[in-house]
């Protein structure tokens, strides 16, 4: 990532023209070779900008940046005020499951949220078709399938009806029992679930998180 | 299947049980409404799961049977009916509407594969109508509309041998109405959870009526039934134990004021308009007279001075305008009093009656209603 302030005009060639007059901006290179202009203003979004995959042709006070389809950016600069360069290495990407994990996670260490009695077998249990979220045992032993959702809707049922079929195939196993556990179950999903035998469960996140709000509350 | 009846009997019944079918249904048939005839008359049901409706209509030139349609389609067809008397009757695989000289045919739906309703439990004994929509009305006000606690969604409802008991919660504000009622001879005390929603629906539809009539059977029977005029609504009952609320009632106040309703819900929601979704509105209440206040983050406020009755400590609380309304609305009386004991601690809102008027006091004057509301914090 290379960060560069300076006092520039700017020129774009191409389907349209556009023109930036001399004031002072931040151009910022990326490791995919993409220029943006960017102002002290609008957030992430760049004045002019050139999507990879694009070549930048540097001369001491003039850019020129070209991609496939002869489009040009040009950059007149006129005075640099920084030039840095930084390794960012691979970025390891936006998490936005985070909260299911940590649900699944939170209920793994507290099981008896789920049902007096209930054990943990283990997390992540695998299957053919894929890892049921948490397998644990109830108060008279028998194995239940725990599906974990943020929001639990028709298909985290369906995928729960899957899992317990498979592993009641499983003579070590079963009987085996759903049960779907969310912070939010729609009453749909509710009703086909309690129409499949599968027991549903609100969970508080944050009550298990022991995070509650400073609101004033009755109880 | 044939038979034939007034034009607004039949919209009325149709749309009744067609209004609480599911938009989107979990199975297609349920979204059907079934039309039966047996020797006595006519009933139109409609059931999701988890509640069921059905109505009785009398009709004339009846033959049995019991066919299944689109409840929504037949309900429009209904609605949009000239006001004649309207003939219904099985034709093949379809179901023919006359009306005048307007015809409709409708496919049927496969009746064989529709859930099985759940039946009426034995009745359990009678309330009077009006009484009954009053006071479900005033508590249903304070449930929770969000589904992280099933439980809060309902209203508690605890049967005494001469009383029902109301309550509902929603972590924030509590409910409770007290409702005279004559029993079958053989109810036990116990307490069930209900469906705010659907309580509050059935009220409203049977509040009309001068008797409604409660079935809930014996202990662990999963539904309980309202049924009034020909109509009856069944529902399933949720699980789990209510929050212990009894405790919550304070019992002792430092401050009362005695308000007029009107003049004061009407400052309250002037002043909180300047008040944003979470902020508070602030009142001072001081020797007869009370401040209201809100201020915005943006500096815009608003304020305002009322004449209430003031007995005890000066004080100064924040509310959360909408929750307050809510209980101020809810005591159906001109006049309330509102007990304080700490700017941090609950409130309570009850109405004010001298006489035995039995939407807000029983038979002995004692109030039959009160409202607990939390205060919030003020900042600064």
């Amino acid at each position: 990532m290379r960060l560069v302030i300076a006092r520039c005009q700017v020129d774009y060639l191409g389907r349209l023209t556009a023109h930036l007059p001399m004031a002072p901006r931040l151009l910022l290179v990326k490791a995919d070779g993409s220029v943006s202009v960017h102002a002290d203003d609008r957030a992430y979004k760049p004045l002019n900008w050139m999507s990879p995959p694009c070549s930048l042709a540097e001369q001491p006070d003039r850019w020129t940046v070209t991609n496939r389809a002869g489009e040009r950016l040009i950059i007149e600069i006129d005075e640099v005020l920084h030039d840095s360069v930084h390794e960012l290495g691979a970025d390891p990407g936006l998490v936005k499951d985070g909260v299911e994990a940590h649900l699944q996670a939170l209920l793994a260490a507290h099981t008896t949220v789920l049902g007096a009695g209930f054990t943990l077998v283990r997390r992540e249990y695998p299957t053919a078709i894929g890892p049921v979220d948490l397998l644990c045992r109830d108060a008279a032993g028998l194995v239940v399938a725990v599906e974990v959702k943020r929001r639990g809707e028709i298909d985290g049922v369906e995928q729960l009806t899957r899992y317990v079929e498979l592993l009641n195939r499983d003579p070590g196993l079963a009987p085996v029992t759903g049960l779907f556990a969310a912070q939010q179950i729609k009453p749909q999903a509710r009703t086909l679930a309690v129409d499949r035998g599968i027991r549903c469960v609100t969970v508080d996140y944050d009550e298990l998180r022991g995070a509650d709000s400073d609101e004033l509350r009755l109880f | 299947m044939e038979f034939e009846l007034e034009r607004d009997a039949f919209a009325d019944a149709v749309a009744w049980t067609a209004r609480g079918l599911p938009s989107r249904p979990v199975v297609p048939v349920t979204a059907g409404v079934v039309l039966e005839v047996t020797d006595g008359a006519l009933l139109v049901s409609g059931f999701d799961f988890e509640v069921l409706n059905r109505i009785e209509v009398p009709v004339t030139d009846k033959s049995p049977g019991r066919v299944l349609v689109s409840g929504r389609l037949l309900a429009e067809i209904a609605r949009a009916l000239p006001p004649k008397d309207v003939r219904v009757a099985v034709e093949g695989n379809r179901l023919a509407v006359r009306c005048g000289s307007a015809r409709f045919n409708l496919p049927l739906m496969q009746v064989e594969d529709y859930p099985v309703v759940p039946e009426l439990p034995a009745t359990s004994g009678t309330v009077r109508g009006d009484v009954f929509a009053t006071a479900v009305a005033q508590v249903t006000t304070a449930a929770s509309r969000d589904e992280t606690l099933p439980m809060l969604t309902g209203v508690r409802m605890e049967v005494t041998p001469d009383e029902l008991i109301f309550a509902a919660t929603d972590r924030y504000r509590l409910a409770e109405r007290h409702v005279p009622w004559q029993p079958s001879d053989d109810v036990a005390s116990r307490s069930v959870i209900i469906p705010a929603k659907t309580l509050s629906d059935a009220a409203k539809s049977l509040g009309s009526a001068s008797d409604v009539v409660l079935s809930f059977g014996s202990e662990g029977g999963g539904f309980i039934g309202f049924s009034a005029n020909g109509r009856q609504t069944l529902t399933r009952l949720l699980d789990g134990e209510f929050v212990k609320f009894a405790s919550l009632w304070p019992t002792e106040s430092t401050t009362t004021a005695e308000v007029e309703i009107a003049p004061f819900v009407d400052a309250v929601k002037r002043v909180s308009l300047v008040a944003q979704r979470f902020a508070p509105v602030r009142m001072s209440f001081d020797e007869n007279r009370v401040q209201l206040s809100a201020e915005a983050e943006d500096e815009s406020s608003a304020e305002e001075e009322l004449e209430v009755g003031v007995t005890g400590e000066p004080l100064t609380i924040g509310f959360n305008a909408g929750y307050l309304l809510d209980g101020l609305t809810a005591v159906k009386a001109p006049r309330a009093t509102l007990s304080f004991t700490t700017p941090a601690r609950p409130t309570v809102i009850t109405p004010v009656t001298g006489l035995a008027d039995p939407d807000t006091a029983n038979s002995t004057g004692e109030q039959t209603y009160r409202y607990l509301v939390m205060s919030m914090r003020l900042r600064g």
